[in-house]
């Protein structure tokens, strides 16, 4: 089942963007990666992705201040925001809440539970 | 260092079939590969090694011409986006001897084409380090998740238990220690102190020199009102920038912390410290640490309970047993006493938990069985005629009676049964002889007969503990089991004399 729908997903560790990459390539979405926050924010703007799957310790540029940049972007344009995390930090669901379609996912992840968020935000969309 | 070697196979056949030599040169360690003869007249290992900097420097495609052959080519290996090698490639002196004199001249657009070629080749071996280090990474992931499913099932199956044991939270401990690799592992029950466990790695540094009192300040130092209490865990990812934590030890540290709770009851914490910062606390590591307390949480829930609910079992037994006894203003907690006396000597016998139970058991019930005699005779102050005595001698076997449907007290009946035999062979209701009666059942004989001397009765007044331990010792081998009288001897020099030496109200 092919769909248009692109994916992005920025990690620093190869073996989440390949895991997370596979998954959804297999479900018919389209998938381009990038490694940093920095590189992550370029595709956001030249890909305009509808799907954005970020870690939050990254180099260049942090998840945080990626999803905080992207939501400016989501004015004119809104895509899902899936922020994932191994760290153990009380405030993250914090700042997460105030960003506009912008989902808080805990590391390790079931890649289930990421599909059918991202799933259940397009059939909401249609 | 890199390893290369995946496509050392690949770079030997290829060097086979062409008229070219393959080398592959790591940035730090040199020369790592050369699909070539050992020993090269031309060109020299220096000069090889100046061009692999060449091209690791310059991250580009390099070309030397040579005197002989076509030269020198290489380009840069990449892992990631650092330069970490270069390929060299250069032609086969023995191959071009055998070739025809016109293919060794330099041809124009040669190295054009050899830059081509050789950025593919790079692209292949780059390809295939990628993978083999996405391939390691994620069996480590594996294998880390398959450690934490490993240590979840054991745990699963360790809190199965019914009781609660301080061992239990030990080794479970001890487990965490290992499975989340962190420096020590604690858990900390403020109210029930005998189970607290902590271990140890030998990375704690010395100065901390008693580490119950460093956890017990973490605790201490957890803010009341941190966000994270309200999932039920705390957090220091590190003691340094973290208020009221900075002074606890003299090395940075990291903290993580869980409740152990179950239905609002409160238990203690348990957590883990480390002083490594090149790891962090995971999610997935906060995830089973609340778990596992969750699941301890709820063994003690089950077993405070378990307890409970066998408390007040025995204590209505213990009602009831009363009731029986206020029959008989002689024998007014004489069941009590000789079931203390009978656990004190299972103390000094060695019984397991088990079998103290089943003695307790026996032991509070032994004359329950006389609920059935009228107060007339039990009450009587002279001597019984026979018939009387029958009725007095039936009472282990009335009370087998009453209690036999209790499926779960079966194995205390014997001793309650057979409480009155004697040891030579007299005694009631079956004449056993010896070590033939149940050892419980001696046991009892010896607390009872002590217990019947130091009370007075309606047909003789109480006598003085030493006095009745003397008389025990007269019908030792006879009435008792020897072996316990002496065991009987040691309880009550040890336990029994101090409290009964001064306690006159035996006397009355």
């Amino acid at each position: 089942m092919e769909n248009n729908k692109r994916v992005l997903v920025i990690d620093d560790e190869a073996h989440i963007r390949r895991v997370i990459e596979l998954k959804f390539k297999n479900q018919g979405y389209h998938v381009i990666t990038a490694t940093n926050g920095e590189e992550g924010l370029d595709l956001i703007k030249s890909q305009q992705p509808d799907v954005v799957i970020t870690d939050i310790m990254m180099p260049k540029l942090d998840g945080r201040a990626l999803c905080e940049r992207a939501n400016e972007l989501k004015e004119e344009r809104p895509f899902l925001t899936i922020v994932m995390t191994c760290r153990i930090s009380p405030t993250e669901k914090d700042w997460i809440s105030q960003l506009q379609d912008t989902v808080f996912v805990e590391k390790p992840f079931s890649l289930q539970t990421i599909l059918k968020c991202v799933d259940h935000y397009f059939g909401n969309q249609e | 260092m890199i390893d290369f070697g995946q496509s050392k196979d690949f770079l030997s056949s290829l060097s086979q079939v062409s008229h070219l030599n393959f080398q592959i040169w790591d940035a730090d360690e040199g020369m790592v590969f050369s699909s070539g003869p050992d020993e090269l007249p031309e060109p020299a290992p220096e000069e090889l090694q100046d061009f692999s900097l060449r091209i690791i420097s310059s991250a580009a495609f390099q070309h030397i011409p040579l005197e002989s052959g076509e030269g020198l080519f290489g380009v840069p290996l990449r892992n990631g986006q650092a330069v970490a090698g270069s390929l060299i490639a250069f032609g086969s002196n023995s191959l071009q001897k055998s070739l025809p004199e016109t293919s060794t001249a330099p041809q124009p657009g040669r190295a054009e084409e050899m830059e081509r070629f050789l950025n593919q080749v790079a692209e292949f071996v780059e390809d295939r380090l990628t993978i083999q280090q996405e391939m390691e990474q994620m069996a480590e992931e594996l294998t880390e998740n398959f450690e934490q499913l490993c240590f979840y099932s054991k745990i699963a199956s360790r809190v199965k238990s019914i009781r609660f044991s301080g061992s239990m939270l030990q080794e479970l401990v001890e487990e965490l220690l290992d499975t989340m690799r962190t420096d020590i592992a604690f858990a900390k029950l403020p109210k029930r102190p005998e189970y607290n466990a902590l271990v140890c790695t030998q990375k704690v540094p010395e100065k901390i020199s008693d580490h119950d009192d460093f956890i017990d300040a973490l605790i201490d130092s957890i803010p009341l009102n941190s966000p994270s209490l309200e999932e039920d865990y705390f957090i220091v990812n590190d003691s340094r920038t973290t208020p009221g934590f900075s002074d606890l030890a003299p090395e940075p540290y990291r903290f993580l912390a869980v409740k152990m709770k179950h239905n609002g009851n409160f238990y203690g914490w348990m957590g883990l410290v480390s002083f490594n910062f090149e790891e962090i606390f995971r999610r997935s590591e906060l995830r089973l640490l609340d778990s596992m307390a969750e699941q301890i949480a709820v063994v003690i829930t089950n077993s405070d309970l378990y307890r409970d609910l066998e408390r007040f079992v025995i204590n209505m037994v213990k009602s009831l047993v009363f009731a029986i006894e206020a029959k008989d203003d002689y024998t007014r907690g004489h069941s009590e006493r000789v079931c203390k006396y009978s656990l004190l000597m299972a103390e000094r016998l060695g019984f397991d938990e088990e079998r103290k139970k089943i003695l307790q058991w026996s032991s509070i019930l032994h004359d329950s069985g006389k609920i059935g005699i009228p107060e007339s005779i039990l009450n009587k102050p002279w001597r019984l005629k026979d018939e009387e005595y029958q009725i007095i001698k039936n009472h282990p076997m009335k009370g087998h009676t009453i209690l036999e449907p209790l499926e779960q007290l079966a194995s205390s009946l014997p001793g309650m049964l057979h409480h009155h035999e004697r040891f030579d062979g007299t005694g009631y209701p079956q004449g056993l002889k010896g070590k033939k009666i149940p050892l419980e059942a001696r046991i009892i004989a010896v607390a009872d007969t002590f217990d019947a001397i130091t009370s007075s009765r309606a047909y003789r007044p109480a006598k003085a503990p030493e006095e009745a331990l003397e008389e025990i010792e007269k019908v030792a081998g006879t009435q008792l089991d020897p072996d316990l009288v002496q065991v009987f001897k040691e309880v009550f020099t040890r336990d029994l004399a101090p409290e009964l030496g001064c306690s006159p109200e035996k006397q009355s």
